[in-house]
């Protein structure tokens, strides 16, 4: 057990965990993971030279890591640097809350130590178990590994990354064997062979990761549904709700999106995370987007904050939940104001083909209750009987707008479920806009096409010194239709959001072209063009990842080649270094050579050894010439008078004898020999 | 002409394998604990030459020789002498024991009582015997020669540990092979009589080659690596007690005698390894559980030699 063992184990160790950087983002986890594995070193080099301490040495390994990362990770809890208990505390959390919150929160999750303690914490353990191993090389890796799985569990590394993190990590287990065994290089062979397959020919897909289940429990007592404020806000109009400021284009504001309908109530989803750092595009969004950016002011008591369709980033003194799929944002509780900004994606770029757009095939259409036979009649009418397409979606909401009256007064209706919904469609013809969004999402979801209910606020027009003031009056509920690429796509069938905003989205700019090219009332829709399928590619799952697969290649070979070209290389270097040396130190150097060649051929050496010894051991030709070195070797060291040039000749020559004696075994064990590294 | 020790060992090795044939290295060990004034214990199964060994020994150099049948009833005075009362000149006079001689071979020593094996503690570590408070000098060279039977315990008594630390090496003899076998009958059958042996050497000559023995050069890295050994013996995990700094005086002072029969001048880590057996396996103590797993000190002090580094003298060489 030397410290080359421990620094090539302390390596494997620290790979896996800074596989965990799509997490934490590589930067954020380096300093910690360092400090814990050079705490290890540490301690380790401390047992070395006080033996005594080696008992305590695992108690010592996590005393000293868990220090590092209190002074690394936890320094603003220190007093001067000396921890206190704050920081004792926090590392406990560490312990327990700290994957757990990771689990719940968006990735790549904020830096902070509450969220990625639990990977330092984790490194210490491996490495502290794993150097009390370390006498078994191959038992002291299984921590690490074991540490590398947990790791691929929470986010799998893909393609060129997971090849030179597989080849990474084999190198630092190989270092592990620096006395190379059969069954040790079978092991870090076989290791990187099956990591480097792996990687390159698991087909590509959406990994498993044990965060898919994971979400944050979130508190929500009874909260009233802003969808049942609507008519309320409507009757103090001008109320302020909160107010923005932002130099891109807002059509709109959401705070919460319902898409349970039991024919009653709407309800919302729970399926809330913390926000992290930055969220990437939704999966299905495939067109490009643009990032745009808001700082909003919002006054206390209110749970939901104002967000939009595809939020990325919340930055400032709020620490909300957010729903990825609704787009919305949820504090923990109602408290003060609040102010935060903003970022978040809109579709960019060409979309002209929207209009053609097929709704996403994958989205569940929804849930609606018991559907009379009136109402399906009336959403076939309102759709012309066409297949469900973002046209069909289209045509309806100008139905509705056509055929319908948003009330205005003060006597407004209210509710949307079942009963107020068919009056509002069969009888009354007049609502706010919650009734048309909520009868808009049932007659779509009735002709299959994917709706859902967004309840917010318009975005006034006029924005006053910089700041836009929203009021009660802008509230807003209007349906959203998934379509395929895009996402949720925002409509309007209650014409309430058609003036909003400085300037028009591009999204609006597009949806408003084309409602205009839409065939009159009284025309069949023509038919979607019916896409082409898929071609089948010859080359089925694999295409993609000859990349990968050749770099692992590449990768495989150069590590062969370096072993192959290496190892014999050093060896000759290092005969050529001892043969240039002289007097004693000649002699010494000619035994530690003829000590190495007996060891490459596999005769068990232990620091005990002298050169009569390997000559009992050794048998064969190579006794003679082990004892002629050893009388030449006891005279240079312990007779006092050295060596002469000769003695060092004879030295070598007894050691040429020994290479000589050596040849005349098998192939197969010299080339053995010529690989192996000590 | 002055006799190196190499060549006083040649003559004495060459008389006593005229009748212990086949057994040149416990020869060559015993002569070693003759040169470095340490005493032999000699163990093992009843017919093997041990006290034959003993007797060859003794007549080969040119001393006094006296031996003692260690049996249950024999008493210390017999072994260190007694104050005998003379009438006529109406005094005490010292009537000196079996131990005053050049060589004492004591036979069977495990068959003497405690008392009577304790009266050999005193002589053997400082050469003198003290009766009724008066100090008796033994003559010099001084060496005591035991033998012991490890199998047949009736009526034996195991040797103290202090007195076991005082023989510098403890020998087995092992069976003879097959040839050496034949070659002791042949002897029988021929009438040699290790007492008709002739001396070899005479005791200046030994006394010279003892001091030159003593004057060795051994390097402070072979007295490190003694001493770590020794050292290791106490912190190993089923030894009670180890070997204490007297046995490594004993390892250091056996390995120049070892030395001295090879003709060197010099000590080197070999000499220290070949007697390390000899002078360390018979003091070591090991812990009941140890000895329960049928652990012995020849195995622990076996381990050790293979771990303990072996020193090398230059520092500092490339590739090392």
């Amino acid at each position: 057990m030397t410290r080359g063992h421990a620094v090539w184990l302390l390596l494997a160790t620290a790979v896996p965990g800074l596989l965990f950087a799509p997490v934490f983002g590589l930067w954020a986890l380096v300093p910690p993971v360092a400090g814990v594995v050079v705490a290890c070193y540490v301690v380790f080099e401390l047992c070395l030279r006080f033996p005594a301490l080696l008992p305590w040495r695992p108690l010592l390994a996590l005393v000293a890591g868990a220090l590092a990362l209190i002074e690394v990770a936890l320094f603003d809890t220190t007093r001067s640097g000396l921890p206190t208990p704050d920081s004792l505390s926090r590392l406990a959390a560490g312990v327990t809350d700290s994957w757990q919150l990771t689990l719940q929160s968006t990735w790549p999750v904020r830096p902070e130590p509450e969220l990625l303690l639990f990977v330092p914490l984790l490194v210490l353990f491996t490495a502290s178990v794993g150097i009390e191993l370390l006498r078994r090389p191959a038992a002291s890796v299984l921590p690490s590994l074991v540490l590398l799985l947990l790791s691929q569990t929470f986010i799998a590394v893909s393609g060129t990354v997971a090849t030179l993190v597989a080849l990474a990590y084999a190198v630092a287990v190989a270092g592990l064997f620096v006395t190379p065994t059969r069954t040790a290089v079978a092991l870090t062979v076989g290791l990187s062979v099956v990591a480097g397959v792996a990687v390159v020919a698991v087909p590509t897909g959406p990994a498993y990761s044990v965060r898919q289940n994971q979400f944050a429990q979130v508190p929500l007592p009874r909260e009233v549904s802003p969808l049942a404020e609507v008519a309320a806000r409507l009757a103090d109009p001008e109320a302020e709700v909160f107010r923005y400021t932002s130099d891109d284009p807002v059509d709109r504001w959401r705070l919460v999106v319902l898409d349970g309908f039991d024919g009653v109530t709407w309800t919302a989803g729970d399926r809330y995370r913390r926000m992290g750092a930055e969220i990437g595009p939704p999966a299905g969004t495939t067109v490009p987007t643009a990032e745009h950016s808001a700082r909003i002011k919002v006054p206390g008591g209110q749970r939901w904050l104002p967000s939009q369709a595809m939020p990325t980033s919340v930055s400032g003194a709020v620490r909300p939940f957010v729903d990825q799929d609704a787009g919305t944002l949820l504090l923990p509780q109602r408290g003060g104001p609040v102010e935060y900004d903003l970022r978040w994606r809109e579709p960019f770029g060409d979309l002209a083909g929207l209009a053609d757009a097929a709704v996403s095939s994958d989205v569940p259409t929804g849930d609606l209750g018991t559907v009379r036979d009136e109402v399906a009649q009336l959403a076939r009418t309102a759709t012309r009987d066409a297949r469900p397409t973002f046209r069909t979606a289209l045509v309806l909401e100008q139905y509705l707008s056509d055929n319908y009256k948003v009330a205005t007064g003060s006597q407004l209706p209210t509710g949307s479920g079942w009963p107020q919904l068919r009056e509002f469609l069969l009888d009354t013809k007049r609502g706010t806009s919650e009734q048309f969004a909520a009868s808009y999402v049932v007659l779509a979801r009735i002709v299959g096409i994917p709706a859902r209910l967004a309840v917010g606020y318009r975005a006034p027009r006029e924005p006053v010194d910089g700041e836009t003031v929203v009021r009660n009056k802008d509230v807003l509920a209007w349906p959203e239709v998934a379509v395929e690429g895009v996402g949720w796509v925002p409509l309007d069938p209650a014409g309430a959001a058609s003036d909003a905003g400085p300037a028009p989205t591009k999204l609006a700019e597009v949806m408003a072209k084309a409602r205009a090219e839409l065939p009159p009332p009284d025309e069949q829709l023509p038919d979607p063009p019916v896409s082409e399928p898929p071609a089948v590619d010859e080359g089925g799952s694999w295409t993609g990842i000859w990349t990968p697969a050749l770099w692992a290649l590449a990768g495989m070979l150069a590590l062969f080649v370096v072993v192959l070209l290496a190892v014999p290389v050093a060896k000759l270097v290092r005969t050529a270094r001892r043969k240039r040396l002289t007097g004693a130190r000649g002699v010494v150097g000619a035994w530690w050579e003829a000590r190495d060649l007996l060891r490459a051929h596999g005769t068990r050496i232990t620091p005990g050894m002298t050169a009569r010894d390997l000559a009992a051991v050794s048998g064969g030709a190579v006794v003679d010439s082990l004892r002629h070195l050893a009388v030449h070797l006891d005279a240079a060291l312990w007779s006092g008078e050295g060596a002469d040039e000769g003695r060092v000749r004879a030295a070598w020559k007894a050691v040429a004898e020994i290479r000589g004696a050596l040849a005349g075994r098998s192939f197969g064990a010299r080339i053995r020999a010529v690989f192996v590294i000590r | 002409m002055t006799q190196t020790p190499g060549q006083v060992y040649e003559l004495i090795a060459a008389n006593v394998q005229k009748v212990v044939r086949g057994k040149p290295q416990v020869v060559r060990l015993a002569v070693a604990a003759l040169f470095s004034e340490g005493h032999l214990l000699i163990e093992d199964v009843p017919g093997l030459g041990k006290t034959t060994l003993a007797r060859c020994l003794a007549r080969s150099i040119g001393g006094t020789w006296n031996r003692i049948q260690f049996t249950p009833d024999l008493l210390p005075g017999d072994i260190t002498g007694v104050q005998v009362y003379h009438q006529r000149d109406e005094k005490f006079a010292f009537h000196p024991g079996s131990v005053f001689a050049n060589v004492v071979l004591a036979d069977e020593i495990n068959r003497g009582t405690p008392k009577t094996q304790s009266a050999l503690l005193e002589v053997m570590s400082e050469q003198r015997v003290t009766v009724d408070a008066v100090g008796h000098d033994v003559p010099r060279p001084f060496l005591v020669i035991a033998t012991q039977n490890p199998i047949d315990m009736a009526g034996t008594y195991r040797l103290p540990e202090a007195q076991l630390d005082r023989f510098l090496m403890r020998l087995r003899m092992g069976y003879p092979d097959r040839a050496s076998e034949v070659l002791v009958v042949m002897s029988d059958r021929a009438g040699v009589d290790p007492d008709e042996l002739e001396a070899v050497v005479d005791l200046p000559t030994l006394q010279g080659a003892i001091t030159q023995v003593r004057a060795a050069r051994i390097e402070h890295a072979v007295i490190d690596y003694a001493t770590g050994i020794t050292s290791a013996t106490r912190q190993h995990s089923e030894v009670r007690y180890g070997a204490s700094p007297r046995g490594t005086i004993a390892l250091v002072r056996a390995a120049q005698a070892l030395a001295a029969t090879y003709g060197r001048a010099f000590v080197t880590v070999d000499d220290i390894k070949e007697v390390a057996h000899p002078v360390l396996d018979h003091r070591l103590i090991l812990k009941p559980e140890a000895e329960l797993r049928q652990r012995k000190a020849e195995g622990i002090v076996a381990d050790l030699l293979a771990e303990v580094p072996v020193p090398i003298a230059v520092t500092s060489v490339a590739g090392a």
